[in-house]
């Protein structure tokens, strides 16, 4: 038994979700430490949790799938206030049904996806600049859209997302369980694999008969669809519409990427951006009780709220390094077998 | 006559040749151009962009912009990116001003304080991008952000002090009623980073390492310590931009130039040198400053609302970056 | 099956292939021998796609056909297993395996039941004991190497290519291979098989087509060759194996320069002691891939060193990085130029100056007179042909990158100088040019560590030759031993030994 689990324990830190599982696993458990396990674990947190926090993991779990595709979009944040601004909008000067503006939204995700494709795969765009543009262009077309904050979204909707499912289960979790089912699919055809064969070595890819630019498409489509879903989470979260929101999104995704153990192309899972999200969640949740803590614990304490952004900026950094130690602990996992093999080989050589 | 037309058609493709082959080869005589036609337009459309103070501020903010990119451009010939370049900016602004608190006689010391702070960014930055193996754009995002916050942290968001006069004076004041003084420091910052790229052994193995690092380093290129030079000379040259900034504006604000960072690589970007490594000149980098200036000075001469300039903005960085950024196809 | 008919194809002004022919039958395993550069790897390229041939014609099954990329070697029925692996490593090995065939179920579903039973399958037939979810970068290369030729098995091909696939294989496991092979040839597949190893050539194969400079020599059944015939053909020479093991050691006088004792490299080389001496010029020869480029790079500080000392004029040194070797005056000319030596983007000049760049305090000033003189000077003595010093240096013919590349580090005026394959791919004429050069610079007082896949050329240059051979010294030739039999011999690892096994 003991040996099964050292087996598997060893099985996993192949994985590439390793790191950020990690990194998760110590934020959840400093979270936890903090607000108090009891605290922490009930739904009434929990759920705050997940529907504050909700569109941001999806964003991550979308620039992942990019990432893994060897390419990335930056414009992502300010493709949820779109899809916000779009949601709002329909619904208030057409008078439509929020579901089909929230469609509509949808659809406008897609479309400023297709556009960052034909500026990354088919003309060849270096990503990160040609999604800086997209960022300032879309950033434009949010405000021509909706000039300042305003609209609202019917109460049975806003407040059954930020509610309890049988008194445990956040409503909001279910859109990760969307997201998720959509992954599941998605990543069982074969698109699945061509993805990471296309991120890794394109031209190897090409040679197996793969289409790259066709792949990136596709990854492009459920990237479109997952920043879809973001944006309708954003705009059940604040039950209104703000063309200038969300737009740190972009960066911030790629850095969760990155510490959730992602790396430009090919190598990292949907886990990876999970749980690097998950990360950078938890370290600002627990920073904020942190202080809390800290100010009921010593009297007179007090600090202004720039240090919880600092601390968490700090955090990050720190998470980025520790990628470097993980990232290592994992090389060495992946040298055991090459270099215990080559040992072999030359005994064996020896003797003959 | 057949053959007449021929010739004139093979003629004009030749033309057409030679402007693809001068848009390609001459960036940085492109940008100026694209800057000149642009202001040309402009005053054309509107006489009234026409005037000193107009001319005077593209300078100001050209010189400025030029300055941030300096080290922006040594770091992306080399290979790397540095984007940190902005919070750097902000926080020796910040410094200048508290540091100088207005009085003339401070200067030395905040001088040295600014490239304290600024060889310290830029050593975290190097070293950081060398041994981390995560991609440089990420690190010095990372490293950016900590600046940008450690500036609330320490100023409680509201920065003191000011700029002293004399300070002030060395930036703003006008020669012959047009010319800011701030051009006196390009003749001391043009011709050291012209030294320090083209002059020194340092620059060389700069475009070496850029180019191809495998053969840099087979080469006999300490690669490691040119890619955290290159990020330490660009701290300094953002950390002495932010104290001219912190003149200018005179007191300073917290992130009060983080947009630098952006605007930095784009004028490095649209003066030709590639985000690949191993291409690129400062020349360049200046020639794209100006251009993204008038660009912005166009854009509010047509008094455009933000958004409108936001979308027309985003278009044309797509276009630039047409013209000089594409990759390689798979298939060949 | 399969017929190539008076294939040509340049690479510049190099002949790869020179009306090369090749046939193979069904259930026939057929042996395609050369030594370097014999364009045996050029065909292997041509049927797979990568390599579209000038001229001449290729028919399978009667009908003339043209192989475009990959995709139409795939449909003619064509797999090949590549000795530089074509798998993805950061993929697992089921979805490397699958890549593209992935069996699909209704909904468009890969179906995970029947991929992993057809990888069950494959893996048990190749006894290949791994995980099948595991990443093939986790694998021993040899697991590797089974897992490529199992791909390119696993598409059911009617012609299968493998190219030197056992340079990486233990014994079991090329027993395993063996096996299949014959497996396969009685199911009628029909089989060309690229190697160096003689012995498997007699154990495994049917017939043997041998090539030599491009073109092919002989096309003849096993049964009809022996050893010593297939040696005379690759070469032109009858090997004649070392009666003793002779030393060359205290043939040279002079002052030692470079002394390296028991030298191991991971994984490549081992049990590697060698000496050079003032203004000699040492060969190091070899088929590819036997741990000449690692040794170089152990001597340039490039690559890490497992076991053994080097000691360089007279003093023990510990390279950290060939900016050491550099300062204590060792220079590096690398054959691989695109990668390792020329800076494509930068012009000529810079390209040649690049040495002088290298060493020194960095922010000294470098006078742009000095630096042009420089790269003048060394245009006109080694005779580059360019079109202009502020040309980039990708616009230069291939001889000529590489005399910039010799130029700019014997300008240097180093101690030692180190040339990996130097004139690979390089025209007759610079290579002469080149050769001149050494030699001068040698009896200048240079010491120059030479590698060649090109047998007359070390021995025509060199003084002294190392042979290496599966990461160890074969033989050691100078004098009257340098041979050109002696020193085929020693390449294809024939000592008493191997021959019995072989003949």
């Amino acid at each position: 038994m003991k040996m099964n689990l050292s087996k598997s324990f060893s099985e996993f830190r192949k994985k590439p979700a390793f790191t950020g599982f990690i990194l998760f696993m110590v934020a959840l458990v400093l979270n936890a430490a903090i607000q108090g396990p009891a605290k922490f674990f009930s739904a009434n947190i929990m759920k705050t949790l997940f529907s504050t926090n909700m569109s941001f993991l999806l964003v991550v779990m979308a620039q992942s799938i990019l990432l893994i595709s060897g390419t990335m979009d930056i414009s992502v944040g300010v493709q949820v206030a779109l899809v916000n601004v779009v949601t709002i909008m329909t619904m208030k000067t057409w008078g439509i049904h929020f579901l089909l503006a929230c469609g509509l939204g949808i659809c406008a995700a897609l479309l400023a996806s297709m556009v960052c494709w034909l500026l990354v795969s088919v003309l060849r765009l270096p990503a990160l600049l040609a999604s800086f543009a997209l960022t300032y262009a879309i950033k434009g077309v949010n405000v021509l859209i909706m000039n300042v904050p305003q609209g609202k979204v019917q109460k049975v909707f806003y407040s059954a997302y930020d509610s309890l499912l049988f008194g445990i289960i956040p409503a909001a979790a279910l859109f990760l369980v969307l997201a998720l089912l959509i992954w599941a699919y998605v990543s069982r055809t074969r698109f699945g694999t061509n993805i990471y064969a296309v991120g890794a070595n394109p031209r190897n890819a090409f040679a197996a008969g793969i289409n790259p630019v066709k792949v990136q498409f596709q990854a492009f489509m459920v990237k479109g669809l997952f920043v879809g879903l973001a944006g309708i989470c954003l705009t059940l979260l604040t039950a209104s519409g703000n063309p200038n929101q969300a737009e740190d999104y972009g960066i911030r995704s790629l850095s969760a990427c990155i510490i959730g153990g992602l790396s430009f192309g090919g190598w990292g899972s949907l886990a990876c951006g999970a749980f690097g999200g998950g990360f950078l969640i938890l370290i600002q949740n627990s920073v904020y009780y942190f202080f809390n803590l800290l100010y009921s614990l010593i009297p007179g304490f007090s600090v202004t709220s720039y240090w919880h952004n600092f601390i968490s900026d700090i955090i990050i950094f720190l998470g980025l390094l520790m990628t470097i130690i993980t990232a290592k602990g994992q090389r060495e996992a992946l040298q055991i077998n090459l270099q215990n093999s080559v040992r072999f080989r030359r005994r064996a050589e020896n003797a003959k | 006559m057949q053959n007449n037309v021929v010739t004139s058609k093979s003629a004009t493709l030749n033309l057409w040749q030679k402007i693809q082959v001068f848009v390609k080869r001459s960036p940085a005589r492109m940008a100026l151009i694209l800057a000149a036609a642009l202001y040309i337009l402009t005053i054309a459309a509107k006489p009234a962009a026409l005037n000193i103070t107009a001319i005077t501020s593209i300078t100001m903010l050209t010189l400025l912009l030029s300055f941030a990119s300096a080290g922006q451009t040594l770091v992306l010939i080399g290979g790397g990116m540095d984007f940190t370049v902005g919070a750097t900016m902000s926080a020796s602004a910040i410094l200048t001003t508290a540091f100088m608190n207005g009085q003339d006689g401070n200067f030395m010391v905040t001088f040295g304080a600014v490239m304290l702070m600024s060889l310290m960014i830029g050593l975290l930055n190097g070293v950081c991008s060398v041994k981390m193996g995560l991609p440089p754009m990420i690190v010095t995002m990372a490293i950016s952000n900590v600046v940008s916050r450690l500036q609330y942290v320490l100023t409680q968001g509201s920065p003191l002090g000011y700029a002293s006069p004399t300070f002030i004076k060395t930036v703003t004041s006008k020669i012959w009623g047009v010319i800011p003084s701030l051009s006196l420091y390009a003749l001391i910052l043009f011709p050291l980073m012209f030294y320090i790229l083209n002059r020194s052994r340092l620059g060389r193995q700069v475009y070496l390492v850029g180019n191809n690092p495998v053969a840099a380093r087979l080469n006999g290129v300490s690669v490691n310590k040119v890619v955290i030079l290159t990020y330490v000379i660009s701290a300094l040259f953002s950390g002495f931009t932010g104290m001219l900034g912190a003149a200018y504006m005179q007191s300073a604000k917290c992130q009060m130039f983080d947009n630098y960072a952006y605007e930095s690589l784009i004028a490095v970007i649209v003066g030709g040198t590639t985000l690949t490594g191993g291409v690129g000149s400062y020349t360049g980098s200046i020639a794209g400053s100006l251009l993204m200036v008038v660009l912005n000075n166009t854009l509010t001469a047509f008094n455009l609302a933000q958004p409108a300039r936001n979308v027309l903005l985003g278009l044309v960085l797509v276009l630039l970056l047409i013209l000089y950024n594409r990759g390689k196809s798979v298939r060949q | 099956m399969l017929e190539m008919r008076a294939i040509e194809k340049r690479f510049d002004a190099v002949v790869a292939l020179n009306g090369a022919q090749l046939k193979s039958s069904a259930g026939e395993i057929r042996a395609l021998l050369g030594s370097n550069g014999s364009g045996k790897s050029t065909m292997i390229k041509v049927l797979a796609g990568l390599v579209a041939p000038d001229r001449g014609k290729i028919f399978v099954d009667g009908q003339p056909v043209t192989i475009l990329s990959g995709l139409d070697s795939k449909r003619l029925g064509i797999a090949t297993a590549f000795q530089d692996l074509s798998l993805i490593p950061t993929m697992s090995v089921t979805d490397n395996i699958l890549l593209g065939n992935e069996p699909l179920n209704s909904v468009g579903i890969v179906d995970t039941k029947q991929a992993q039973q057809t990888i069950r399958d494959l893996l048990d037939r190749f006894h290949i004991d791994c995980d099948p979810a595991a990443y093939v970068q986790t694998l021993p290369p040899s697991t590797q190497t089974m897992l490529e030729v199992a791909k390119a098995v696993s598409l059911h091909p009617r012609i299968l290519l493998l190219d030197e696939v056992t340079a990486a294989l233990h014994y079991d496991e090329i027993q395993v291979l063996f096996q299949i092979l014959r497996e396969l040839k009685a199911e009628g597949m029909s089989i060309i098989y690229v190697t160096h190893r003689m012995n498997e050539v007699f154990e495994i194969c049917d017939s043997a087509t041998i090539m030599r400079s491009g073109e092919t020599v002989i096309d003849a059944p096993i049964s009809e060759l022996n050893l010593d015939d297939i040696v005379f053909y690759m070469t032109g020479q009858r090997p004649e194996v070392a009666s003793a093991d002779a030393c060359c050691e205290s043939t040279t006088e002079g002052e030692l320069v470079l002394d390296v004792k028991d030298l191991e490299v991971y994984p490549k080389v081992w049990g590697i002691s060698m000496k050079a001496y003032k203004g000699e010029i040492v060969g190091i020869g070899g088929l590819q891939g036997q741990g000449q480029p690692e040794l170089i790079r152990v001597l340039l500080g490039a690559e890490k060193l497992a076991a053994g000392t080097i000691e360089f004029c007279g003093k023990p040194i510990h390279l950290k990085s060939p900016a050491d070797a550099v300062s204590l005056g060792i220079g590096f000319v690398s054959g691989e130029r695109g990668r390792e030596a020329m800076f494509p983007l930068r012009t000529v000049e810079e390209n040649i100056v690049a040495g002088k760049v290298a060493k020194g305090g960095i922010f000294q000033y470098l006078t742009p007179k000095s630096l042009r003189n420089f790269a003048k000077d060394a245009v006109e003595k080694y005779e580059i042909k360019i079109g202009a010093l502020h040309h980039p240096a990708s616009s230069l013919s291939g001889g000529n990158q590489q005399k910039l590349v010799i130029a700019r580090w014997i300008a240097m005026n180093p101690v030692l100088l180190l040339l990996d394959d130097p004139t690979k791919g390089v025209d007759i004429h610079s290579r002469r040019e080149i050769h001149k050069i050494l030699r001068r610079c040698a009896d200048e007082g240079m010491t120059i560590l030479i590698s060649s896949s090109d047998s007359e050329e070390l021995l025509d240059i060199s003084d002294r030759i190392y042979v290496f051979y599966e990461g160890s010294i074969s033989d050691v030739l100078c004098d009257e031993s340098k041979t050109a039999d002696r020193l085929v011999a020693a390449m294809m690892g024939m000592n008493a030994a191997n021959r019995k096994a072989g003949a």
